[in-house]
């Protein structure tokens, strides 16, 4: 096209375009007011153009070959006001001719965050993600997190998540958190092999371990994860099975894993020991309901069973370890309500000893605009007579604070910690955290 | 920056501005458009509702579902947004969280035209799309709604 031809069409876009826009102008009630909004998602859409530019160029790296269209056993339903104009059928290459890994790719995307936190007590409590316990308050990095993902094909894909976390002192270490060959069926049979987080309850499988899809700072103890101090056995290598049950309007889902968890964890009251718990095979077995009456509601509940030890005694006595989970969740029209409750009941082998520890979790959250205040409110309460929990005992209060997106990759939170333990001082935290997504 | 960079630059640039001036000219009927080789006719709302969200991944015959979305500010992704009862950027942050989850393999194919759109259904023959009722194009597979068609009294997506 030469530089004559390029001025005509751009003349001719030119004035159908001035033409369209006075016959709007003349329909508007508050012209200027609708000019401006344009004006600045104008600057927003050129932006948008270059990604959608890149974007455009990786989807036609990764088209998918399929033969020809057969349009003339096409059955269209009918249409109204249809232009005659008939377009050839697109030709594309055969899969014959195709290298699937150059055409599908890697999808990666990075999740990092920043943190800064201070505690009103100095007495030592575990600290986490290069958090230091005993200073007066410190920035750390938490988790760095590369996420891959590749398309094997229509129903097979691989994805990854490699996350570099930052120790007591600024030293790195790199953990595969999750590394899945997922296969989907259809609707009804999602299968997943390898490393995967357990669904146990709503919010390991709804926000898995980068803090970008967090609404809080953090996530409520009982599931932070076992390095962190968390409870449960939050990771897992084996199958994972999930998919909806025929059941109308119910929206019934069921969940089905079993695997080989290794929880590993570390102390919440800052002594160091760190506890393996020699998980066996782990079997656990979920049901929920999104029910189509109330798009955005989720009601369920989970049963997981294996049995562990306590590594920090002498004896290898194996401990019964079942969890029961229910929950009730509402993600909707802005609203994020999430309730999951636990029991966890320890029963070591040939004695008539069970302790069974209640915790439970509420969240709330709305958001209004770029702002997204929430509240929270935790309650763990473990046996002090059961070795593998007894640093943790009674903890709960409330965690109130606000996400603040800056733009649609970098956001910031702050949030306020009350944390009453049993036979202990009151803990008042305050954290702040920018995150960020590319 | 050559002559020609500019001039596709400003070319696109007007294409958006047309396609917000198309969303503040027209409110009507949206279609709910596959390929003409999908054998599915229709959806209920609750389905499409689904569908657009990523809930449901696959049509009846087992194939799974590819979802092609106009860019922002198209009455078309008004219209999306509305269904899903979602803000542009709860929508946003909702396909990111989708993906890091393992729910999905990539965020929905984002086009910037009709004339897009329709390749998008010759390339991707088990794509989904919502098209304005009058740039419905030969090509293009109209689905029923709740058993109605665009321009049908009650006819839900518009």
């Amino acid at each position: 096209m030469n530089a004559r031809q390029n001025k005509r069409r751009l003349g001719q876009v030119l004035i159908g375009l001035f033409a369209l826009s006075g016959s709007v102008w003349a329909q508007s009630p508050t012209g200027q007011e609708t000019m401006a909004q344009l004006v600045q998602e104008i600057k927003q859409l050129q932006q948008q153009d270059h990604d959608l530019q890149e974007r455009i160029r990786l989807l036609e790296a990764r088209q998918v070959p399929t033969p020809p269209a057969n349009m003339a056993n096409a059955n269209p339903a009918p249409v109204p006001a249809q232009p005659a104009e008939q377009i050839p059928p697109r030709e594309v290459p055969s899969p014959a001719q195709t290298d699937w890994h150059q055409v599908h790719g890697i999808q990666w995307h990075g999740y990092g965050e920043v943190n800064y936190k201070v505690l009103d007590q100095r007495q030592p409590e575990l600290g986490t993600g290069g958090f230091v316990p005993g200073s007066a308050g410190n920035f750390y990095t938490g988790d760095f997190d590369l996420f891959l993902s590749s398309k094997i094909n229509d129903k097979t894909n691989v994805l990854s998540e490699i996350a570099f976390g930052e120790g007591a002192h600024q030293d790195f270490s790199i953990d595969l958190e999750r590394f899945l060959l997922k296969y989907d069926f259809n609707d009804h049979l999602k299968m997943s092999f390898g490393r995967y987080q357990t669904g146990i309850g709503y919010y390991n499988a709804g926000f898995r371990s980068a803090s970008w899809v967090l609404t809080a700072i953090d996530r409520p103890l009982i599931m932070e994860f076992p390095g962190d101090g968390g409870l449960l056995p939050l990771r897992s290598v084996g199958v994972s099975i999930t998919g909806l049950v025929p059941s109308g309007k119910l929206g019934l889902n069921y969940l089905f894993e079993y695997g080989s968890s290794d929880t590993v964890r570390q102390d919440l009251n800052g002594s160091g020991t760190v506890d393996d718990e020699n998980n066996g095979n782990q079997l656990n077995v979920g049901l929920f309901v999104r029910p189509d009456v109330l798009p955005g509601l989720r009601i369920g509940g989970s049963f997981y069973h294996d049995k562990i030890s306590d590594s920090t005694l002498s004896s290898r006595i194996r401990i019964s370890q079942s969890i029961v989970n229910a929950h009730v969740v509402y993600t909707a029209h802005g609203y994020e309500i999430l309730n999951e409750g636990f029991l966890i009941r320890h029963a070591p082998e040939n004695s008539r000893i069970a302790f069974n520890m209640p915790a439970f979790y509420s969240q709330i959250s709305k958001r209004f605009g770029p702002i997204r205040p929430f509240f929270r409110f935790q309650y763990v309460n473990t046996n002090k007579n059961n070795t593998i929990f007894d640093d943790v005992g009674l903890r709960y209060g409330p965690s109130f604070g606000a996400r603040y997106e800056l733009n649609d990759y970098v956001a910031f939170k702050a949030q306020l910690d009350h944390t009453l333990r049993g036979g202990k001082p009151n803990l008042n935290g305050l954290q702040l955290q920018l995150v960020f997504t590319f | 920056m050559s002559g020609q960079t500019i001039a596709t630059r400003l070319l696109l640039g007007l294409a958006s501005l047309a396609c917000i001036l198309q969303a503040v000219a027209q409110t009507g009927d949206v279609a709910v458009v596959v390929s003409p080789d999908n054998s599915i006719a229709s959806v209920s709302s609750i389905e499409l509702r689904k569908i657009l969200a990523g809930e449901k991944h696959s049509w009846p015959n087992g194939r799974p579902i590819r979802i092609v979305v106009r860019a922002t500010g198209c009455n078309e992704r008004l219209v999306l947004l509305k269904l899903l009862h979602m803000s542009e950027a709860d929508y946003k942050t909702y396909w990111a969280a989708q993906v890091f989850r393992g729910e999905t393999d990539a965020e929905p194919v984002i086009v910037l035209s009709v004339g897009m759109q329709k390749e998008a259904l010759q390339v991707f023959p088990d794509a989904v799309t919502l098209v304005d009722v009058h740039d419905v194009k030969p090509g293009m597979k109209v689905l029923k709604v709740d058993g109605h068609l665009p321009g049908d009294a009650g006819y839900p997506v518009h």
